[in-house]
């Protein structure tokens, strides 16, 4: 609502800036056939560099707030797939919400995991929901998620360099079994068994990767997720507040549970001192 | 200018001329290949040397032949080399204009690969009557004969030494092809 | 970060690119392909900026494949380059140009086996062994010092260890697996990728 007066179209922009009139031929074309959507942007030339510049530090008070402190984590093992989120949000060293689901429930078959800018996430998500929806009227079969997946890296690629914020894992079940994949803003679109996004993901991939294990049975797996992300949150200030475990199998996602991390801290500090057996 | 490095010279003989360059395409410091071309046959007595950024040096190329071809299709005639001298720095100057629309100075930073192409020509060839003609022009066209010598690319301080002491008028096409040589591999040892 | 190595022999070309995959200093991934088959007899190693090398080596090796449907016969190492090129040059100076390195490994059935670098500013040069990234550094020397032009499959693999053996041991940079294609009067074949145990137990 800052700039209502005189909102302009992200695309009427594109189409009237000099510059861009200037080098419209020379646009890609392997950029220019994705789909683009009618954002109302500011009303400046460059809306790229207008949005830099209040995120530069030195207009600390007038900064657009992003969701960026995050950790959340999925993998990959013989029983489906494992993805665990903490729930806190912070501006600045500002703790905005201990409440946050980082968990978007795209389907009852596909999970989305939210870091980075908590609007483009749940945005660009609801976008891909709507896309596997239409993907189904129109096949009459539930989309793949590899090919899901792509659907958002090719729309994220789309405004790359213009300011998007996001790091997600997609997990879902397919016909080719569990699936799990890596997506940013970047238009980077990674196949994987284990990832970790977020400020706290180098605490959960040194728990995770100690004691993954393709073999483990459910309620181990589902306590790895809980404990990497536990210790992520104890480590980086910027992750905290619930814990949530998520667990996909053949028949859709579960959600497992969603636990205080003050309440896992007390759990596991009197565990660290039972002996090891 | 700097990144790919290049060494081009072009001399005035006794009813001829010469034209050399160094065959290095690096990157920085690193030598990727050292058969890159950057003198091109233009004519039966014309040739186009391009010293400067080498993707713009291997794009011009291409536009300049295009150019080079509507020229001799519509003239039914081959070009001169004057002529083609402001074929080229006209195709230059098209871009400078591209490069003052920006709102701001950091605009222009953020996308200064929209800016001219970052090659200094060099041309060097022989009129209908056999008159030898050398010119150069910076990256935007501004173009500058000469009837002796003239020298593009990195090193061009080092070549403007090598040819104020070795060059003299009206050398005969050996002496000038060692002249013209020697020029470049002296001031070519640190490229 | 990323490495990408190429060398032409008199009957064959061969290429290598690391399988890393790394974000800030997280490595995500170390199974991953950055050699794309664009034609029966050309192979492209690709590496650059995330998200733009996967959009434009598709985009190129899905070109490539429609030229062949239109034509009825496909390109040539050397045209493909030039195609290359010019996509890349054409982006180059628009707000979205692809920040991508690669190399182009081809046999041609005139001119036999051919090796094309290309930059993301898209210069172009026709090699005998060319390398992309830190790893150029120590590798190009390593080709220099020991590259034949008549070296067999065997001598132009062991060529390439040689090359990563020294990447592993010099670079700070950790790129474990190496993937490795040859491109012969055949077409492109895999190679056995090369890894910190292949290359422990000789």
């Amino acid at each position: 609502m800052l700039f209502s007066e005189k909102t302009r179209t992200l695309d009427s922009i594109l189409n009237a800036d000099p510059v861009d009139s200037l080098f419209s031929d020379l646009l890609p074309t392997a950029n220019n056939n994705l789909a683009r959507h009618n954002f109302e942007v500011a009303p400046v030339k460059e809306a790229t560099s207008f949005v830099k510049k209040w995120n530069n530090s030195c207009h600390e008070n007038l900064k657009i707030k992003f969701n960026h402190g995050t950790t959340t984590l999925g993998f990959i093992y013989q029983g489906g797939v494992i993805v665990a989120v903490d729930s806190r949000a912070t501006a600045g060293s500002y703790i905005a919400s201990q409440t946050v689901k980082k968990v978007i429930e795209i389907n009852p078959y596909l999970l989305g995991t939210m870091a980075g800018g908590a609007a483009d996430c749940s945005f660009w998500e609801r976008q891909l929901a709507l896309q596997c929806r239409l993907h189904e009227l129109r096949n009459k079969d539930r989309i793949s998620v590899a090919a899901a997946s792509k659907v958002l890296a090719n729309m994220v690629y789309s405004y790359k360099g213009m300011g998007l914020s996001m790091g997600t894992m997609l997990a879902g079940w397919d016909k080719r079994g569990p699936g799990l994949y890596y997506v940013d803003n970047d238009g980077t679109r990674l196949k994987g068994k284990l990832f970790s996004v977020g400020s706290g993901s180098t605490y959960a991939y040194g728990v995770l990767d100690a004691e993954y294990d393709n073999e483990l049975h459910d309620e181990a797996a589902r306590e790895l997720g809980r404990r990497a992300i536990y210790h992520a949150a104890h480590r980086d200030a910027m992750s905290g507040g619930f814990v949530s475990v998520y667990h996909v199998k053949e028949d859709g996602w579960e959600f497992v549970s969603r636990t205080d991390v003050a309440e896992l801290h007390s759990i596991y500090k009197t565990d660290q001192f039972l002996p090891v057996s | 200018m700097d990144y790919n490095g290049a060494a081009l010279v072009a001399m005035v003989g006794k009813e001829c001329v010469a034209i050399a360059s160094d065959t290095r395409l690096g990157v920085q410091f690193q030598t990727v290949s050292t058969k890159f071309q950057k003198i091109f046959q233009m004519g039966k007595r014309l040739m186009l040397g391009l010293a400067g950024l080498a993707t713009d040096v291997q794009t011009m190329k291409e536009r300049i032949d295009f150019r080079l071809k509507l020229y001799t299709l519509r003239e039914n005639r081959e070009i001169k080399p004057k002529a083609f001298m402001n074929l080229v720095s006209s195709m230059l100057y098209e871009k400078r204009l591209q490069t003052t629309f920006y709102t701001s100075f950091a605009l222009f930073l953020l996308f200064s690969r929209f800016g001219p192409y970052f090659i200094n020509p060099v041309i060097a060839g022989l009129d209908n009557e056999g008159k030898p003609f050398i010119s150069t022009a910076d990256l935007i066209g501004c173009s500058t004969e000469s009837t002796s010598f003239v020298v593009s690319g990195t090193c061009s301080e080092n070549l403007y030494g090598m040819c104020e002491s070795l060059w003299e008028p009206d050398l005969v096409p050996f002496k000038l092809f060692f002249t013209a040589g020697i020029v470049e591999v002296v001031s070519n040892v640190h490229v | 970060m990323d490495c990408l190595i190429g060398i032409k022999f008199n009957d064959f070309a061969i290429v290598a690119a690391d399988m890393t995959n790394a974000h800030s200093i997280i490595v995500m991934k170390t199974d991953e392909n950055k050699l794309y088959k664009l034609s029966n007899k050309l192979a492209m190693a690709i590496s650059g900026e995330q998200g733009d090398t996967i959009q434009f080596a598709e985009y190129i090796a899905k070109n490539v494949q429609l030229y062949k449907m239109r034509n009825n016969y496909e390109l040539s190492p050397k045209e493909a380059s030039h195609f290359t090129r010019r996509i890349l040059a054409d982006n180059l100076r628009t707000r979205t140009p692809y920040h991508v390195n690669l190399l182009l490994a081809g046999y041609d059935n005139q001119d036999g086996p051919q090796l094309y670098y290309m930059d993301y500013l898209a210069s172009v040069a026709s090699v005998d062994y060319a390398a992309h990234g830190y790893g150029g550094y120590f590798s190009l020397s390593i080709m220099d010092r020991h590259y034949l032009p008549t070296m067999t499959r065997e001598q132009g693999y062991d060529l390439l260890k040689k090359c990563v053996k020294e990447v592993h041991k010099r670079l700070i940079v950790n790129l474990p697996n190496f993937k490795v294609q040859v491109v012969d009067k055949d077409g492109v074949h895999d190679m056995p990728t090369i890894t910190i145990d292949s290359l422990k137990n000789e």
